[in-house]
């Protein structure tokens, strides 16, 4: 079946089952890698994207259910003014260590500060907590989120 | 002087008598569908339509095929199968308070299963709780609602289960305290709350009422647990379908109570919550619901679930005192809104479970994973909501399946506890107060 996803602000046609989850679409049928396979079950937070701004778990969001809803990922994400200034916070201190969790962790962060852009200790576990780093990079994470959201920033 | 004091036993035995014949009476109750009020008569003298065996468009089926929908409609597997092992090799566990009981290998063979049952043995165990070898099934086994079902249908149930491989397989030995054991005393509890009676029409009713009426109470015995149980272990008909809790599971008040019953649902909603597992907005069937969804409702014809809905609409209205009036809106967006206190749920809550359901309780992934309006997250007693966190739960849908992992082994009693609180007071009108020795309990109570 034909579905239009509106993507990264660009519609874009793809041939699949309704039941195919967003995230297989992106890595699969589009070959966008920068959103990464965890768990599988809105675990570990690897897929996240932004659906109409908010972070959803891709792994679990099939197409069918998400209908016509705008749909940002990694790679798009540098384009808006809060995911460029997270990904500046994300450099500037050098959060990443292995990387494979960092992309699901910037579109979480991202959507945090779009929705709360002063976020405290609670705002951040509250957005944060279900975005699993097994590094541990969770200290560099929440510097930088704080970061990301001072004057400091340009 | 001994006259009076004969005179005075006589009348001591008379009154005893009188109120234990009261006492019978109460404990007995009304039958299934004695609520409706019209002439009942023989399955023979009911003219209108056959609200027996299968539906009209599998008239020219097979016995064996015939069986086969029928068994569904009954959903014999799902009790006649341990987890993990092939279907009807039987050894799944009623966990009871005095004991554990083990369902039986009906498939055919000799040995082990039901090969060598004749065409009367397997009657006698499918209506009157009567075994191959004369001793007597206990009630897991629902003969008290298969006893409505007609000759032909037990029959081609039977013609079904022949038709499956033998599977040698031997369920574990029962682990029943006494006097629980004691197999003969059922014959006594059988005698008194078995109705050994087939399906009556009423003849006041429509076609589809009786066939539905047929459904639900002959083949899928949805009282078994949605109606409580008397004294005697014996389902409570004055309740009828008023809820109850079995297996360690909720299962809800289905009654047509405009608060906790079906009488503030659509037609479509109950459809849609038997066909599919799922209503919008009503939440979404889980446990023992979700396993009758799966193997039984979701296999019957669009008209039979349409006729189940017409007899269900017609129950009475029972009430749940312990359920709140109403149920609880939308929770607010941010964290810091709504359900406050108990930082361990939710910590629990922020890690595991927002990034599907989300702090308002509507799902950004699935309507199926929405919290809000489910009966689950309103119960105060939250049973259902400890045990889905614990095993989890998993949905066919026509569009694939979704599943929520089961965070029973990642997560402690009091953790699971917490979390259950924090969900209930967040997302119903009536937060729980499960502690973590509730949860342990629950998790002993889940049959398996």
């Amino acid at each position: 079946m034909t579905t239009v996803l509106n993507l990264n602000g660009e519609r874009k046609s793809v041939d699949v089952p309704d039941e195919m989850p967003l995230l297989w679409v992106l890595r699969d049928v589009l070959g966008m890698t920068g959103t990464k396979f965890g768990c599988g079950a809105a675990l570990c937070g690897a897929c996240t994207v932004h659906v109409d701004g908010k972070a959803v778990r891709s792994c679990l969001l099939s197409i069918g259910e998400l209908g016509e809803r705008a749909v940002t990922t990694i790679e798009g994400i540098g384009v808006t003014p809060v995911g460029a200034k997270v990904q500046k916070a994300w450099l500037d201190l050098e959060v990443v260590q292995c990387g494979y969790c960092q992309s699901g962790q910037v579109m979480s962060a991202a959507a945090l500060l779009a929705a709360t852009p002063r976020p405290d200790d609670a705002d951040i576990d509250a957005a944060m907590a279900g975005n699993i780093c097994r590094c541990g990079t969770y200290k560099r994470i929440r510097d930088a989120i704080k970061l990301a959201s001072s004057e400091r920033q340009p | 002087m001994k006259r009076p004091s004969y005179r005075i036993t006589g009348g001591g035995i008379a009154i005893a008598a009188v109120i234990a014949a009261g006492v019978a009476w109460y404990v007995h109750g009304p039958g299934p569908i004695d609520f409706s009020q019209g002439p009942k008569v023989a399955l023979s003298e009911y003219k209108a339509a056959d609200p027996t065996g299968v539906p009209a468009t599998m008239a020219q089926a097979g016995l064996v095929e015939r069986g086969e929908y029928l068994a569904r409609a009954a959903d014999c597997m799902v009790c006649h199968t341990a987890p993990g092992a092939k279907e009807y090799t039987g050894g799944f566990a009623f966990k009871l308070p005095f004991g554990t009981l083990y369902s039986t290998n009906i498939t055919p063979d000799k040995e082990t299963g039901i090969g060598n049952y004749t065409d009367q043995d397997f009657l006698n165990a499918v209506r009157r709780g009567k075994r191959h070898d004369g001793a007597r099934l206990y009630p897991a086994m629902p003969y008290t609602s298969y006893t409505y079902m007609t000759d032909s249908d037990v029959l081609a149930v039977k013609a079904y289960l022949f038709s499956l491989p033998p599977v040698i397989s031997k369920p574990p030995v029962n682990t029943l305290a006494f006097p629980f054991n004691q197999r003969w005393a059922m014959t006594f509890w059988s005698a008194f709350f078995n109705p050994d009676t087939r399906f009556q029409p009423d003849t006041s009713m429509s076609p589809e009422w009786n066939r539905g009426a047929y459904l639900v109470e002959a083949l899928a015995h949805c009282g078994e647990c949605h109606t409580p149980r008397n004294i005697g272990f014996a389902l409570d008909n004055r309740k009828k379908f008023g809820g109850a809790l079995t297996a360690g599971w909720r299962a809800f008040n289905i009654s047509s109570d405009t608060k906790a019953g079906l009488g503030g649902w659509s037609d479509d909603d109950i459809v849609s919550y038997l066909s599919v597992g799922h209503a919008k907005g009503h939440g979404t069937a889980s446990g023992p619901m979700g396993e009758a969804v799966d193997h039984s409702f979701s296999k019957l014809t669009a008209p039979d679930i349409k006729a189940m809905v017409s007899f269900l609409r017609s129950v009475p209205a029972v009430t749940s005192p312990d359920l709140p009036d109403t149920l609880a809106p939308r929770a607010p967006p941010s964290h810091k809104e709504g359900m406050t206190a108990n930082a361990l749920g939710k910590s629990v809550f922020e890690g595991a479970c927002v990034s599907c359901h989300g702090w308002t309780g509507e799902s950004s992934i699935s309507p199926m994973a929405t919290l809000t309006g489910a009966w689950a997250v309103n119960d105060p007693g939250a049973t259902n909501v400890a045990q889905i966190v614990i095993s989890g739960t998993k949905r066919y849908t026509p569009s694939g399946a979704l599943s929520m992992p089961s965070f029973g082994n990642s997560h402690s009693d009091a953790e699971i506890a917490a979390v259950a609180n924090y969900v209930t007071a967040r997302f119903g009108s009536k937060g729980s107060k499960v502690t973590e020795k509730d949860v342990a309990t629950l998790r002993k109570q889940a049959g398996q």
